[in-house]
């Protein structure tokens, strides 16, 4: 079995990130960089549905160079190669990431495609189904389970208000939630084996596409600081307040 | 999330700008070795560290062990992270790959030492104890029998001791009384005797424990030159390593501690049935020999308890004192002033200031010492080998007695911070006092380590690996004695620095005049050497890291004292780089004259202590 999945090396979400001077952009240096969390249940369970099944797990990543530090740790944990589409990704949207990550698995050809259903920094939640929706793949998104037998994948998803369970036909996308597994820790032989693994890199150019974005970021602004409170002397004049100064009664 | 218990930014500024680990990746035992896999071997032992081990920590400490029919149970969750620990390869980090060691570096190996026992320091006697023993299984026993058994010691199936104590041989180790004897037509010995105080002496953990035992042949000499090393296991095992019968070890007893209460530190006697069987490591006689060879790695070790656990201690003082709020600012004469944050106030930050001081010190001087470590076994020049070699036979005593009172004064000064809270179960950092207390007693306590620096390494060569250290230090403040900005922290180490080296001389005299009042000053004067090679170091680190806010500042356009102390509380990397500059400053100014007045202290000659009748 052919599985493919994806890590986006992502600033750690616990850091505090601040705009820069002229509100362009986000200031990250010094911040530590870490693989996307929800990618991580994706690489867990692509190496599970390999310990299941056999066959080769292709880790993909979209970045700078540096992202290779993110595919090198999902080679520990347990995947076989590598592939780094070098962009910047300051200059690319949703729709961007799809078209190249589309690209390489036309490539690739998998029988199933593990993803995070969103990425920690942006949470867009796009690609996966941008992905599916390009390639005419069927897609289950949010999974927390994940069952694959005779070409077909049994996925269970979180939904608004519950669960639902799909039945999608391979070759598909699956996108992972964070109750689907526990992901494992690489271990020191696996960090040492997966040095010898090949990480390919690839240009958008390679791939043969051309990146028009469709969403442009203007600038950042922080939400306006909260106004102080006040304490009112009775409940009357809580009411009071709240009908005709905040209007919300 | 227990972010309390590790401060990557400062290791990775030891590892890879104060020191330059990189460069022990020219050597051959670690080719093609590059920091995009250091970087990932780091995430990983802080996410192993702070997900599966601090969780235990408190837990543990309450729960302790027991003794039940003849067999120690230490905390059932330890059962879980051994494994993990083993099969993440965590144990051997730095051994042999050919025996299951992970062949890296051995300043990684310290950093995980570090991360790993401020997260669980009881937990961690089991692996360190086994990785201990079985690098003597390595280097001194017979291929047959060290291949049979270290690699099961590396990858976390058996775990190992040293049985070295009893009861009237403690730091007298000498007079051991433990007996073997060779049983005929085999290639085992019987073995006799009590050990009490064996860390990691028995539990529940593994299939089996190996004991190193120093044990006498019969007819041997007494004191340390007749003691020979015995490997003794829980449960006997055949030529392919399968378990058979229990042997004749009895755990007799468990102690109930201070600290390290998951620790199970055993009474242990052997051959209670005449029937207890062991195998010789090595040659007869050089027991202690071999134990020695194995002994700076011990007393880093100890040095490290006491950077991490202080380290933990300093980090949740200062989590708590940015959130406690007491009092009006000081210099506010409203009384209708409101009430700040108690790290506003300024005997607050002076005690935090030190916390943090001593903390960056000690991880300062063990990541040096660990880079010395590796650069004696693994540097192509054996000259180089044989320098690095000496320095960390120099340093070692320092690092390890140094590191281990600094350390424990720096979880007294936390609990300070802390209020009463600070004394109080719940909040934590008063088990990290009471879990450190014992590094300055095992392993040599503090006491022999002064002597150690007096009595041995002072005179190593002759004076001579003293006098390279004093050429090292010397260069380095010549180097930098017209610094821009470090200037006066150059001077103040250069004083220090005179000091001690003024009073090393003195004590040939002294130690002709009055040999036991200059025993007196092997304390005070391991003390101050501390003072002065920390102190090189925070100042060191700071003329590192003095360009690099520098170009921050110069970056985001920062030219007036305002706009730079804004850069500095906007930018991580500029505070960073700011902190170890101050953190210098402070040394330099309130802890680095420690060292002049010791050295006055020893000169005075006073042995009252001597003559007093107690």
């Amino acid at each position: 079995m052919k599985i493919l999945t994806t890590v986006k090396r992502v600033v750690d979400p616990d850091a505090k990130v601040r705009l820069n001077s002229d509100n362009s952009g986000l200031v990250t240096e010094g911040l530590e960089a870490k693989m996307n969390a929800f990618d991580q249940y994706g690489v867990e369970e692509a190496i599970k549905l390999k310990e299941a099944h056999g066959g080769e797990v292709i880790v993909v990543s979209i970045g700078d160079s540096a992202g290779t530090k993110e595919i090198r740790t999902a080679l520990a944990m347990g995947g076989d190669r590598g592939v780094l589409v070098t962009a910047d990704m300051s200059e690319i949207d949703p729709k961007g990431v799809a078209d190249l990550l589309a690209a390489v698995i036309e490539r690739e050809a998998p029988d199933i495609v593990l993803m995070g259903k969103l990425s920690v920094d942006s949470e867009n939640n796009q690609v996966g189904q941008r992905v599916a929706a390009k390639l005419g793949w069927p897609q289950a998104t949010f999974a927390f389970t994940c069952e694959v037998a005779d070409g077909w994948a049994t996925v269970g998803r979180e939904v608004d208000g519950g669960t639902a369970n799909v039945r999608v036909k391979l070759p598909a996308i699956v996108t992972a939630d964070l109750r689907l597994n526990e992901p494992r820790y690489a271990s020191l032989p696996g960090i040492m084996k997966a040095k010898r693994k090949p990480i390919e890199e690839l240009t958008p150019d390679d791939l043969g596409v051309e990146l028009e974005p469709q969403l442009i970021i203007q600038g950042y602004s922080l939400p306006p600081a909260r106004a102080a409170g006040e304490i009112v002397d009775d409940v009357d004049s809580l009411i009071d307040r709240l009908q005709n100064t905040a209007k919300v009664l | 999330m227990a972010d309390h218990i590790v401060n990557k930014r400062d290791i990775e500024f030891v590892l890879y700008e104060l020191n330059d680990l990189l460069a022990l990746t020219k050597h051959e035992k670690y080719e093609g070795m590059t920091r995009e896999d250091f970087d990932i071997i780091t995430d990983e032992a802080i996410k192993l560290c702070k997900e599966k081990l601090a969780p235990l920590n408190q837990a543990a400490d309450a729960e302790g062990c027991r003794l039940e029919d003849g067999q120690v149970y230490v905390p059932e969750s330890f059962k879980q992270a051994y494994a993990d620990y083993g099969a993440g390869g965590w144990i051997a980090m730095s051994h042999n790959p050919d025996l299951g060691g992970m062949g890296l570096p051995v300043p990684l190996a310290i950093m995980m030492a570090e991360i790993s026992i401020g997260a669980c320091g009881s937990f961690m006697f089991y692996p360190g104890l086994t990785v201990a023993a079985g690098h003597l299984v390595e280097n001194f026993a017979n291929a047959e029998l060290r291949d049979l058994v270290v690699p099961k010691m590396y990858s976390g199936e058996w775990t190992g001791t040293m049985c070295l104590t009893e009861p009237q041989a403690g730091t007298a180790v000498g007079d051991v009384a433990t007996t073997a004897v060779a049983i005929e037509g085999t290639n085992e010995y019987k073995i006799k005797g009590n050990k009490i105080f064996i860390s990691a002496g028995d539990h529940q953990l593994t299939d089996n424990v190996l004991h190193l035992v120093l044990a006498r042949l019969p007819g041997d000499p007494p004191g340390t030159k007749g003691i020979s090393l015995f490997l003794v296991p829980k449960y006997r095992f055949d030529g392919t390593g399968k378990l058979g019968e229990r042997n004749d070890v009895t755990i007799t007893g468990i102690e109930h501690k201070m600290g390290i209460n998951a620790s199970s530190t055993c009474s242990l006697s052997f051959g209670d049935q005449d029937d207890c069987r062991g195998y010789l490591i090595g040659k007869p006689r050089k027991g202690i020999v071999y134990m020695f060879q194995m002994m700076n790695e011990a007393r880093i070790t100890c040095g490290i308890q006491g950077l991490a656990l202080g380290g933990c201690a300093y980090r949740l003082a200062l989590e708590y004192t940015k959130e406690r709020v007491q009092g009006p600012k000081m210099t506010e004469r409203d009384p209708s002033a409101p009430n700040v944050k108690i790290i506003e106030h300024p005997d607050v930050r002076r005690n935090l200031m030190l916390c943090r001081a001593y903390t960056e010190g000690m991880r300062a001087l063990l990541y040096r010492a660990a880079i010395h470590a590796d650069t004696s076994h693994t540097h192509p020049d054996p000259e180089v080998r044989e320098r690095a070699n000496d320095m960390m036979e120099l340093l070692t005593p320092i690092a390890k007695a140094w590191c281990t009172d600094i350390g424990f004064k720096v979880t007294e000064l936390a609990i300070q911070l802390h209020g009463g809270y600070g004394y109080i179960k719940e909040y934590a950092v008063e088990q990290y006092m009471r879990d450190v207390k014992i590094a300055s007693i095992y392993e040599g306590t503090n006491g022999i380590q002064a002597l150690d620096l007096l009595g041995r390494k002072m005179r190593l060569k002759k004076g001579g690996v003293f006098l390279m250290w004093l050429q090292d230090i010397n260069e380095f403040l010549q180097a930098n004695a017209e610094h821009a900005t470090l200037a006066a922290e150059i001077s103040a180490i250069d004083k220090a620095k005179n000091a001690v080296a003024e009073c090393a001389f003195n004590f040939t005299m002294m130690g002709k005049a009055d040999p036991e009042a200059a025993i007196l000053g092997a304390t005070p004067f391991l003390e101050a050497f501390g003072y002065v090679e920390v102190g090189r170091l925070l100042v060191e680190s700071a003329v590192v890291a003095q360009p690099k806010l520098d170009a921050i500042f110069a970056r985001e356009g920062a030219t007036d004292d305002e706009a730079r102390r804004q850069v500095v509380i906007d930018n991580p990397e500029a505070r960073f780089y700011d902190s170890k500059i101050k953190t210098a400053r402070f040394f330099a100014a309130n802890l680095a004259p420690k060292a002049v007045f010791l050295a006055k202290t020893i000169k005075t000659g006073d042995r009252s202590a001597l003559d007093i009748v107690f």
